[in-house]
């Protein structure tokens, strides 16, 4: 059969199935279980009303805990034992990674993408946001900046490749190096410590996009009468700017800086494609990599941390979020 | 080498990954032209009907190289009636641990390095061949011994059994050369590794630059380097320490391993023999490196590689007229080691004993199948009753005559080790040392890292 034809079919059972679920099960519940008739009418709604919102989460709450919660536990507990998973050894995996070198390299450098990456690319969206709104070809700008969003990681990795070229018929940077300043051509991505800086910048040029769309939706949402009172009153561009528009848009900032944050804490395309981890380079997820399928003890080991470090960041953004609603 | 290619790198990733294709087709070759052993196809045919059954083959080749293989699997269609469905992928070797696990094993697979699957044997995912391929490799191979050494591994039950047929190698002690360039220059080829540091040295001298090197290959970046101080090691040490060294009982850091990581150093870091300098050799793709032998003037004169490098050659390049290969050779001052070969092989492994699946791993080990992938180019079988007439040019026959009069074969040590080594803390570590580390921390960091595997 047509795989299309598959997907569609696969979409409407998913989508009828659950339909269906959510009328029957209703049904049932008001029709058959607590009826809203008899000697016991109203304790019977009453019944069904608390019954309800768990018969309708239930979906929901099974495919979570199937998907989520599962994998969660059985990580930790596949954690807990050696490379085969034959043998119950503790805590011992976790030892030994957090006297590894290489661990703690990596986990520098997370910290160092987790600081970096979202306030870099949460301040220049906010930044073009703010510029491009009143251009005429602002739209235009802002879909070129969009674009890297559609991108792969490793697409944009692969892109970047060429920008660090060591040639200098190739490398941008090499380029101008060679050719602006006389100097030898270097690979840029050898260089200590900045050489993870290079690698933020690909995540920044993909994300920034992000942040933008988001922003400039925000700032536009502001009501014009504060702006222009402000204006009214002799604040300069940008007291408007700083004092009237940020502040009415610090949620949305949060949001976006934290879902740029959990985003960063996943991504190991980049150093992956990029440099293998080479050239203390090593970042978490990458690290995890190395185990994966060898030794998944500590593979297990490595994506626990990664999600105890997720977790305050995804508390913080439910919390922002559902602040947002109220 | 299959595998290291395989494995991600930027380049290959946004290549689409291979995809399962069932269509019936033609066979490449009409039955009965040629110099092929279209006895041994027939006799094949003869004892074997499985009509109608279907059978799925999964391994790491994609592309021009999967169709190669459909090509040699219509042949078994056509002689048996079964259906051969063959689905390569660029994660092969994540795949079929995870099949392993959660079910959907194909009836064979083609793993390109022995490591995993002496793993999964273990696991009790693969079967040990059927009896009538027990002896296999003993009775047709050259170097029968090793080879069915090599796929010889522990089951579930801790017995030892064989677990598959090697099918498909490469040779790795080869140095690639323009022939051109070397005679212009006036340069010999070299017959020790004596020889070989006094032409690099002369090729200096003289203003040119002797070697290409890339380690780069993505995630798998610095494998290549790997490949020389293997070779280094079986030029440098015993056959018995080499064996040793793969298993850790000669330990990473011991002096003769660490003299085989410098003795590398002593072509790579030299000032002036690498093209670029060693830190440029630590990231350039291994599948443009050699590509500085054919500029002009030439970037380089020599270029160490295993046999399949040919097929990332410059598309105008021909092996044979433009570029020639040498064997790496022995120390003179060793001359009790021999000449020894480095090199690797993909092995095929059944996961049942279903009728059509013995068939089929029984059909591999005919000569009509090795011939079939030799007459396609990129194949080297050491299958004694294959014609090397069918080889499709001298490189290939010269390549498969190395193969088969080795004074002694080994295989890629870091194919043999765990993972953990073989294919990570060898390669970053080979990556450190080409970019300035010493090679005795490096190896320290080698051993801490085995011993850490519980």
């Amino acid at each position: 059969m047509n795989p299309i034809f598959q997907g569609l079919i696969t979409i409407a059972i998913g989508v009828g199935g659950i339909f269906l679920y959510f009328i029957a099960s209703n049904a049932f519940l008001d029709k058959v279980l607590f009826p809203a008739k008899g000697p016991n009418t109203s304790r019977n709604i009453n019944r069904a009303n608390t019954i309800r919102p768990w018969l309708f989460m239930a979906p929901t709450i099974i495919a979570l805990s199937l998907y989520l919660v599962y994998p969660v536990i059985g990580s930790f507990y596949r954690s807990l034992f050696n490379r085969s998973g034959a043998d119950f050894i503790g805590f011992t995996n976790y030892t030994t990674m957090f006297a590894s070198s290489e661990f703690r390299t990596a986990f520098f450098n997370n910290v160092l993408w987790a600081l970096v990456v979202p306030s870099v690319s949460t301040f220049l969206g906010l930044l073009i946001a703010q510029l491009t709104d009143k251009l005429r070809w602002g739209n235009i700008a802002k879909s070129l900046i969009f674009m890297p969003m559609a991108i792969s990681f490793v697409g944009a990795s692969l892109i970047w490749k060429f920008v660090y070229a060591i040639d200098p018929e190739l490398g941008v940077i090499n380029a101008l190096r060679v050719n602006l300043f006389g100097a030898a051509p270097l690979d840029v991505l050898q260089v200590a410590f900045w050489n993870n800086i290079f690698l933020m910048v690909i995540l920044i040029w993909v994300q920034t996009g992000f942040a933008m769309v988001i922003l400039s939706a925000a700032l536009r949402g502001i009501p014009e009468e504060t702006i222009e009172a402000a204006i009214i009153d002799g604040a300069n561009p940008f007291q408007v700017f700083f004092k009237i528009q940020v502040p009415q848009v610090t949620n949305t900032i949060i949001v976006v800086f934290t879902t740029t944050t959990i985003l960063v804490l996943k991504v190991f395309d980049i150093v992956y494609a990029m440099t293998g981890g080479n050239f203390n380079t090593q970042i978490l997820p990458s690290y995890m990599m190395q185990f994966m399928f060898r030794d998944d003890g500590r593979a297990t080991a490595v994506a626990i941390v990664i999600m105890l470090i997720v977790t305050p960041v995804m508390v913080q953004n439910i919390r922002q979020a559902r602040a947002e609603m109220r | 080498m299959q595998t290291k290619r395989t494995l991600v790198s930027a380049a290959t990733l946004v290549v689409a990954l291979g995809a399962t294709s069932a269509f019936a087709q033609d066979l490449l070759y009409p039955k009965g032209d040629g110099d092929f052993s279209w006895d041994a196809l027939d006799a094949f045919a003869a004892e074997h009907d499985y009509s109608g059954e279907t059978m799925d083959v999964t391994g790491a080749t994609t592309g021009d190289d999967a169709q190669r293989y459909r090509n040699l699997y219509a042949y078994f269609a056509d002689a048996t009636g079964a259906t051969v469905n063959y689905s390569g992928s660029e994660s092969f070797e994540q795949d079929i641990v995870i099949a392993g696990q959660a079910g959907g094993l194909p009836d064979v697979a083609l793993f390109p390095q022995p490591g995993l699957a002496k793993d999964l044997a273990s696991q009790g995912v693969l079967v040990p061949v059927a009896d009538s391929l027990d002896g296999f490799m003993l009775d047709n191979y050259a170097a029968g011994e090793s080879w069915n050494q090599l796929a010889t591994y522990p089951g579930a039950d801790g017995e030892e059994d064989v677990f598959g047929i090697f099918f498909g190698t490469d040779v790795k002690s080869l140095v690639w050369y323009v022939p051109e360039q070397f005679e212009e220059a006036g340069y010999d080829i070299p017959e020790t590794q004596e020889e070989l540091m006094a032409l690099s040295q002369q090729i200096v001298d003289e203003g040119g630059t002797p070697w290409c090197i890339g380690l780069g290959s993505g995630a798998a970046t610095g494998w290549p380097a790997t490949d020389w101080v293997e070779d280094m090691m079986l030029r440098t040490a015993s056959l018995e320490d080499y064996d040793r060294w793969v298993s850790n009982d000669l330990p990473f850091n011991d002096p003769i391993v660490v003299n085989a990581i410098e003795q590398y150093g002593m072509y790579a870091l030299t000032d002036g023999f690498v093209d670029g300098g060693p830190a440029a050799a630590a990231t350039t793709d291994f599948r443009d490196s050699p590509d500085g032998m054919f500029d002009f003037p030439p970037a380089c004169y020599m270029h160490k590689q295993a046999s399949f490098i040919p097929i990332f050659f410059p598309d105008d390049v021909e092996a044979g007229t433009d570029v020639e290969f040498f064997y790496f050779p022995p120390f003179e001052a060793n001359e009790e080691l021999g000449r020894p070969v480095l090199g690797s092989g993909g092995i095929a492994s059944p996961t049942n004993d279903r009728d059509v699946t013995t068939g089929f791993l029984e059909f591999l080990g005919t000569p009509i199948a090795h011939e079939i992938m030799m007459a396609q180019g990129q194949f080297l079988s050491p299958h004694q009753d294959a014609n090397l007439d069918i080889y499709t040019s001298d490189v290939q026959r010269a390549l498969g005559e190395i193969l088969t009069t080795a004074t002694s074969f080994r295989f890629d040590g870091s194919d043999l080790m765990p993972g953990e080594i073989g294919t990570n803390a060898f390669w970053t570590g080979m990556v450190d040392y080409t970019t300035g580390a010493d090679a005795q921390s490096v190896a320290d960091a080698i051993q801490a890292r085995w011993e850490e595997i519980q």
